[in-house]
């Protein structure tokens, strides 16, 4: 019954979009962040449905889109690089097998996200895709509030729908994600116009948010209450009414802690003991070996080069309570294992000079998305450029949310943060092109006269 | 239970968003951008905007 409904829901988006072929951009996107696939047990796993869309979209873009101001950023050139390094080291990986594997999903995740800003033209399409993104992720966190609120979780507990824990459906990565999302959210409740601010998109936008601050909580992950705190610092830092917002965060923290459920608790609390934590040991353990790792391998290992590692090492932690309790210590000796962050999940693959591009693509997303905050603040009064700088900076907590919780999962290649930063050259770009219809603003142009640059410009 | 309205919940908006954007013209050219503000004295075109098909 289910394989029907996803079958009948991604042939119904399939037609609409023949209509207009943006809306393949928005199936891909769909089909990237959701997997149906794996929601499903026969039809759509026998469809080679991701390539399809993707096809469809370049196609559409290809043959149908105005490409006459298309503009392309460093930022593209940037992940052009990084991927021409990626099928380098892969070429060249300690485990080639493994590699190739991972090779498989990274580069079509590299590949839609340089070529999807440049199909973002309009103020619409960044909209709709901000609103696919979300309406995506809500069909996991919809179901994970839910079932905290009745169940309370537990860590690798919440069912998330789906037994594999891979993707977006990763208890910490989806909660990164959930967290990451809420500034965007909220935007589309103030500023949205495929759903119109009312009531009931406020509502919603409420619940969503709601079922979203859940997740963390269902799925017992500190990485996720580690971007709560986070959100809140940024949220109150970028305020005008900080003590007003900050009280309310805080009494909304005190009122909440009673509710949450024991187990959670408890797991926050190993934070600030990790040494007595055989998952953050490990953690801190693959860390200093990568860093080792890459000082003899400056051009990395290839992807999953982590399986060679090796190491051994003695964890204090208390056993038994009351007069019984004592100190162990025991020794813990582990193969294998996996880098359980993005900054060392790529300095051990694609060693320093593709940390360097990776790290200038995030780098140069966050300075230009600030310049375009800091460029249109004060505009509110402007219907027309009113919705730019809250959007640069819902983009930018969202961005940097996601780059706290990365420190700890690995999801350097996930296809949403990717996504995150091609909404950000998107909305350059956008503007860019705006500034030079107008004649008002030269952020964005290039050095020489307006005249002379009638092809493309980097943004 | 809870992932089926979960599902349906999501992809019942998500369909909505798309029927949505066909009727936009300004989702491919900035130019033909409709006046979102300027029928802000009209609440018969308000509410015909609201409704899921704006044709109609």
């Amino acid at each position: 019954m289910r394989d029907l409904f996803f079958l009948g829901f991604l042939a119904g988006l399939f037609l609409l979009a023949l209509k207009r072929p943006f809306l393949f951009v928005l199936v891909y996107s769909y089909i990237d962040i959701v997997s149906p696939q794996r929601l499903t047990y026969i039809l759509l796993n026998s469809i080679p449905i991701s390539a399809i869309a993707f096809l469809c979209a370049f196609g559409g873009w290809l043959v149908a889109d105005d490409k006459r101001d298309s503009r392309f950023s460093w930022r593209q050139v940037l992940m052009v690089m990084l991927l021409g390094w990626c099928a380098y080291t892969t070429v060249t990986a300690d485990f080639p097998i493994d590699a190739a594997h991972k090779w498989s999903w990274v580069w079509k995740s590299l590949i839609f996200a340089i070529f999807l800003p440049l199909t973002l033209r309009t103020r619409l399409r960044i909209e709709a895709l901000i609103l696919t993104m979300i309406l995506c992720a809500s069909a996991i966190i919809v179901t994970g509030g839910v079932k905290t609120v009745l169940s309370g979780g537990g860590y690798g507990e919440l069912n998330l729908m789906v037994d594999n824990n891979s993707g977006l459906y990763e208890g910490s990565t989806i909660s990164t994600v959930a967290i990451a999302i809420i500034p965007l959210l909220f935007w589309l409740a103030k500023y949205g116009t495929i759903f119109r601010p009312d009531w009931k998109v406020r509502f919603y936008a409420l619940a969503l948010a709601g079922a979203c601050l859940l997740i963390p909580i269902g799925t017992q992950t500190r990485t996720g209450l580690l971007c709560i705190i986070l959100l809140g610092t940024l949220v109150i830092w970028r305020s005008q009414k900080r003590f007003a917002i900050g009280g309310a965060i805080a009494l909304l923290a005190v009122i909440t802690i009673p509710f949450l459920p024991a187990t959670f608790t408890q797991r926050m609390g190993t934070i600030k003991n990790y040494q007595g934590d055989q998952s953050a040991s490990t953690r801190v353990q693959v860390w200093k070996w990568t860093w080792d790792y890459v000082k003899t391998h400056p051009a990395g290992g290839g992807f999953d080069a982590y399986r060679s590692n090796r190491f051994t090492y003695y964890m204090t932690e208390m056993q038994g309570k009351g007069d019984d309790a004592r100190m162990v210590r025991s020794k813990i000796t582990e193969a294998g294992r996996a880098y359980h962050s993005a900054y060392f999940e790529v300095l051990g693959e694609q060693g320093y000079p593709g940390f360097l591009m990776w790290a200038l693509i995030h780098i140069l997303s966050l300075l230009t998305t600030h310049r375009i905050y800091r460029r249109y603040r004060g505009l509110g009064h402007d219907p027309d450029k009113a919705w730019i700088s809250p959007l640069a900076a819902a983009l930018q907590q969202g961005h940097l949310v996601y780059l706290l919780g990365a420190a700890f999962i690995g999801v350097a290649y996930q296809p949403f943060i990717f996504m995150l930063v091609a909404l950000q050259i998107g909305l350059a770009t956008y503007l860019a092109r705006i500034s030079q219809q107008d004649g008002s603003d030269k952020m964005f142009a290039p050095a020489a006269p307006a005249s002379a640059h009638k092809g493309r410009v980097m943004a | 239970m809870i992932d089926s309205f979960s599902i349906l919940l999501s992809h019942g908006l998500l369909l909505v968003a798309f029927w949505r954007l066909l009727a936009r013209p300004d989702l491919d050219d900035e130019a033909a951008t409709p006046a979102i503000h300027a029928d802000a004295a009209d609440p018969a075109a308000q509410a015909r905007e609201r409704t899921i098909f704006p044709d109609a």
